[in-house]
């Protein structure tokens, strides 16, 4: 089965600073009130793990981890 | 430090409990608690810590650092040697090592193991379960993780023996804060102290960071503020403040060294393009930053996952252009220093692909007598996609991990390949890489009974073998495998007196290079009896054999079951049947898929003449016929083909089976019919059917010295035979006269066995004492064949069930159930070497020979209800 690339939202306590957003180099992020918001498509449930693995590691608080639609008009990356 | 009182008093308790599993997030503190708690132990409980290596994938390296761990901890242990790396290697037995040291304790011992999460092999974390399920009363175990730990503890849960240490648990008070910030000789308002707890929510790594960057800061209240205004994420925001703050050189230092998982002064020096950082790093380590010695000696250190990740990235960023030099020195350093692992995984990091694939290629050899196949396996993935499949240079490494996985077929193409790659190869690796796969070749063929093949790659490797390759560290170790596997296969083809300066050569060239498992192969393949070798030698050879295994560690290994069965044969020869037994019991406790097959068909073949030696002639002909199916998933043919085929028919014609054993002969290949084993199988045939005249006719080539292979053993079981067609013929002087013939054949080297083979008490009768010149040896054999008949009555007549042990009655009530010997073992949480032992100890004290007739027999013994039948038709 090929993977298909799913649109993935991870909210992480705190604001990312630059070093730390390096590590998400394919995630677009954004600063809600306290805390980073990474948007982006991820290739396939490892991939989620693996990105799950690095928050952990850099020792980042995980708020909530979710697959979303991609809205209408954004283009695919 | 501080004294985390409450966390401390919580682990002293771990030993009422059996496990103690400490999960939280990276930087909560649980190693510089497990660090003090076991520096607090002293004198109350002994410690054995465990660090798990960054990404371990290797169940062996895994299990050597426990006993490593277990070994240092406990004093019994000082004179055990600690067994280094070696191929086979047998996770299974280290565990029952492990816990046969802790069982011996009285004082309380505790095994930690830290960063478990670092852990990833399925079979080490099984295995770890296992461990866990079967410690002793004395012992207990405390896990330490960024997550829960991927093992099934659900039994012990249950049993209230699991104990947690969370993230919350794990949370500065603030009192604590204060007393952190005392301690790091800042004195700061309480307000302020406050302020910092609420903001890093007590979470030890921000704390102590923090602490580090208020040290000498000028204006700390400013800093707290600002720190506790901000939005960042705590960590990376009190790791870049800490970096700021540190002088130039450290900076340096710092990022340059990140991408090491161990670092020491001079490789920093290296990397860093200064001098003086041993300096540095002992200075780190004292200001309890986030570096940390390995050694008692304090030469190697290594950074805080945490640290060295945030590291990583900042280097990344800030100096993207120098990584993959950074790398490149890396690799230069450990290939020099012979770290060949560390320089294979920074060439990749270099992007060196074609650089690592050689270094691997170059070294695999020596990768593969440590047993480091796992680790291979490793490496090999983290080659990109491409470079991995198609770099021929590569096929050799591939072809060691499928050959350690038990993957011939697999093995075998990745060699192929491997050699027709071979002349692509630059002239000066090209002979190094000629011998490492000539002897994967050899091992691959050795391995699937491929004998001939064996020998012509052993030839291939010495005329490959020049000058420059034997002056190499490798070719030497090349030399003492080529000489192993050829003096193995030697052996197997019954020519001894080839194996014997082959093996000998062999252990001695281990010796000098240093390779305890090389030795032990060789020496447990010299102690068959031949022309040159007596029984009495051959004996104590394998004894020495067994000692030597046992001196380095490496008693319960399975390559010591070739001088297991040796020594089982050569006893049985000499009539000593329980010490053949003993010997027995303890080769067949491995897995039999560890052992060689060739020496599976040896220990068949002893089995089944210990059973035919005390008259027990089912089960001989069930282990002659295991033999014979051992035999028959080899390529070649086994030395002890004729002799197990032979013995096989005599046994079935005894049982009233001519026709099965007139069959069991025709399956020998055409070349060996003309053998003295099987003159004296037709000989048995024929007595069986009552025609002595023709059993005589059929030994005439074996008593007149014309058949092929007629070793002193096999000439003393024909006089036997003899004499019993010429007492069936009426002719007791003959009788007589062939049975001191026997004697006088036999009584050199005590050969026993043919007399209780034959069923001998009858023809000695013919034999008068005073009449034989060998009254001694004769005397010894009526003691030994009427022993072991008495023996065996012995046991009939006993009840069998107040024989089985708690553990055997046990294993007994699965035994109507229809899981597998596997599943008994899973459910019984022992291994399943251990439920083979106990179901053929329960078989024999219960004198039968399946697992159906076992519960038949123990229904009627009224060791299991009736009651407890398996479903569908009894």
């Amino acid at each position: 089965m090929a993977p298909t690339p799913s649109l993935y939202m991870i909210r992480i306590k705190g604001h990312l600073g630059p070093a730390a957003l390096s590590a998400f180099p394919s995630m677009d992020h954004e600063f809600t009130g306290s805390e980073t918001v990474l948007t982006g498509l991820i290739e396939d449930r490892s991939a989620v793990f693996s990105l799950v693995a690095e928050v952990e590691a850099l020792g980042l608080e995980l708020l909530e981890l979710r697959q979303v639609e991609p809205k209408p008009n954004e283009p695919r990356r | 430090m501080v004294e985390r009182i409450d966390l401390l008093a919580t682990l002293d308790q771990a030993g009422a409990r059996k496990v103690m599993v400490i999960a939280a997030p990276p930087g909560s503190g649980k190693t510089s608690l497990l660090r003090a708690w076991s520096a607090r132990s002293r004198g109350k409980r002994r410690i054995a810590f465990v660090s798990v290596d960054h990404d371990q994938r290797d169940p062996q390296q895994f299990w050597l650092s426990v006993l490593r761990a277990v070994f240092e901890a406990l004093p019994s242990a000082v004179e055990v040697p600690v067994e280094s790396a070696t191929p086979e290697f047998d996770g299974q037995a280290t565990i029952e090592r492990i816990l046969l040291e802790l069982a011996d304790q009285l004082e309380p011992v505790v095994l930690i193991v830290d960063d478990l999460h670092e852990l990833h092999s399925e079979e080490a974390l099984a295995q770890l379960e296992q461990l866990l399920s079967r410690l002793p009363s004395s012992t207990s175990a405390v896990l330490s993780a960024r997550r829960d730990p991927r093992i099934r503890l659900h039994r012990l849960r249950l049993a209230g023996e699991v104990a947690t240490i969370r993230a919350s648990d794990l949370e500065f008070s603030e009192v604590e804060t204060r007393e952190l910030l005392r301690a790091s000789g800042l004195n700061v308002s309480s307000a302020l102290a406050a302020s910092l707890h609420r903001r890093t929510e007590g979470w030890a790594a921000g704390l102590r960071l923090a602490a580090i960057s208020l040290q000498g800061h000028p204006d700390p209240e400013r800093f707290v503020a600002e720190f506790s205004g901000t939005d960042r994420a705590i960590g990376e925001y009190l790791i870049a403040e800490m970096l700021d703050r540190q002088p130039d050189d450290v900076r340096n230092m710092l990022l340059r060294t990140s991408l090491l998982g161990r670092v020491n002064g001079e490789l920093a020096d290296l990397m860093s393009g200064s001098t003086g950082c041993d300096r540095l790093l002992l200075e780190l380590e004292d200001a309890n930053a986030f570096v940390v010695s390995l050694d008692p000696q304090r030469e190697w250190f290594r950074f805080h996952q945490l640290l060295a990740d945030f590291l990583r990235l900042e280097l990344r960023r800030s100096a993207p252009g120098e990584v993959q030099d950074l790398h490149r020195h890396a690799a230069r350093w450990f290939e020099e220093h012979g770290a060949v692992v560390e320089a294979v995984r920074h060439a990749q990091g270099a992007r060196d692909w074609s650089h690592a694939a050689e270094l691997l290629a170059d070294h695999l050899f020596s990768l593969t007598l440590d047993g480091q196949e796992a680790t291979i396996a490793a490496v090999l993935q983290s080659f990109p996609a491409g470079t991995s499949a198609d770099e021929p240079e590569l096929a050799p490494a591939h072809a060691a991990v499928y050959l350690s996985q038990g993957l011939h077929q697999q093995a075998a193409a990745q060699l192929a390949r491997a050699e027709s790659h071979l002349d692509r190869i630059p002239a000066d690796r090209r002979q190094g890489q000629a011998v490492a796969i000539a002897s994967l070749r050899l091992a691959l063929a050795r391995r699937t009974g491929h004998f001939t093949e064996v020998i012509d790659q052993v030839n291939l490797l010495e005329t490959s073998m020049t000058d420059e390759v034997e002056l190499m560290a490798s070719g030497r170790e090349l030399g003492a495998v080529a000489l192993m596997n050829l003096g193995i296969v030697e052996t197997w083809l019954g020519r001894l007196a080839d194996a014997e300066p082959h093996l000998a050569q062999g252990a001695a060239l281990a010796v000098a290079i240093g390779r305890p498992y090389l030795e032990v192969a060789c020496r447990s393949h010299l102690c068959f009896p031949s022309e040159r070798v007596s029984c009495a030698a051959a004996r104590e050879r394998g004894i020495q054999a067994l000692a030597l295994a046992e001196g380095h560690g490496l008693g319960d290994r399975p390559i010591i079951a070739p001088a297991l069965g040796a020594l089982a044969g050569v006893t049985i020869w000499m009539g000593e049947f329980d010490e053949a037994e003993r010997c027995l019991r303890r080769a067949w406790d491995f897995d039999e898929a560890d052992i060689d097959p060739s020496a599976v068909v040896l220990l068949h073949t002893a089995t089944g003449m210990l059973h035919a030696a005390r008259g027990e002639l089912e089960s001989a002909c069930d282990a002659f016929t295991a033999a014979s199916k051992a035999q028959s998933s080899l390529d070649g043919v086994h030395v002890l083909a004729t002799r197990f085929t032979g013995w096989l028919a005599a046994a079935q014609a005894r049982l009233g089976m001519p026709e099965a054993a007139l069959a069991s002969l025709a399956s020998l290949p055409p070349d060996l019919e003309r053998t003295g084993d099987v003159w004296n199988a037709r000989a048995a045939i024929c007595l069986a059917r009552n025609e002595p005249a023709l059993a005589l006719a059929a030994l005439d080539a074996v008593l007149n010295g014309t058949a092929p292979d007629i070793p002193s053993f096999t000439l003393v079981e024909a006089h036997l035979l003899a004499a019993h067609a010429h007492l069936d013929l009426g002719d007791r002087v003959a009788s007589a006269a062939a049975v001191e013939v026997a004697l006088a054949v036999a009584e050199p080297d005590r050969l026993i066995f043919p007399f209780a083979l034959t069923g001998a008490s009858r023809v000695l009768a013919t034999l008068p004492r005073h009449e034989t010149a060998h009254g001694a040896l004769l005397a010894d054999i009526v003691d030994v064949i009427d022993g072991s008949a008495r023996a065996d009555a012995d046991t009939r007549q006993r009840s069998p069930g107040d024989e089985l042990t708690p553990t055997e009655l046990r294993v007994l009530r699965f035994l109507p159930t229809n899981l597998t010997r596997s599943e008994i073992a899973r459910d019984l949480y022992v291994s399943v070497n251990t439920v083979n032992t106990h179901v053929r100890n329960i078989y024999s004290k219960l004198g039968v020979g399946d697992r159906s007739a076992a519960v038949r027999r123990a229904r009627e013994l009224r060791l299991l209800s009736a009651g407890f039948a398996p479903p569908g038709p009894a």
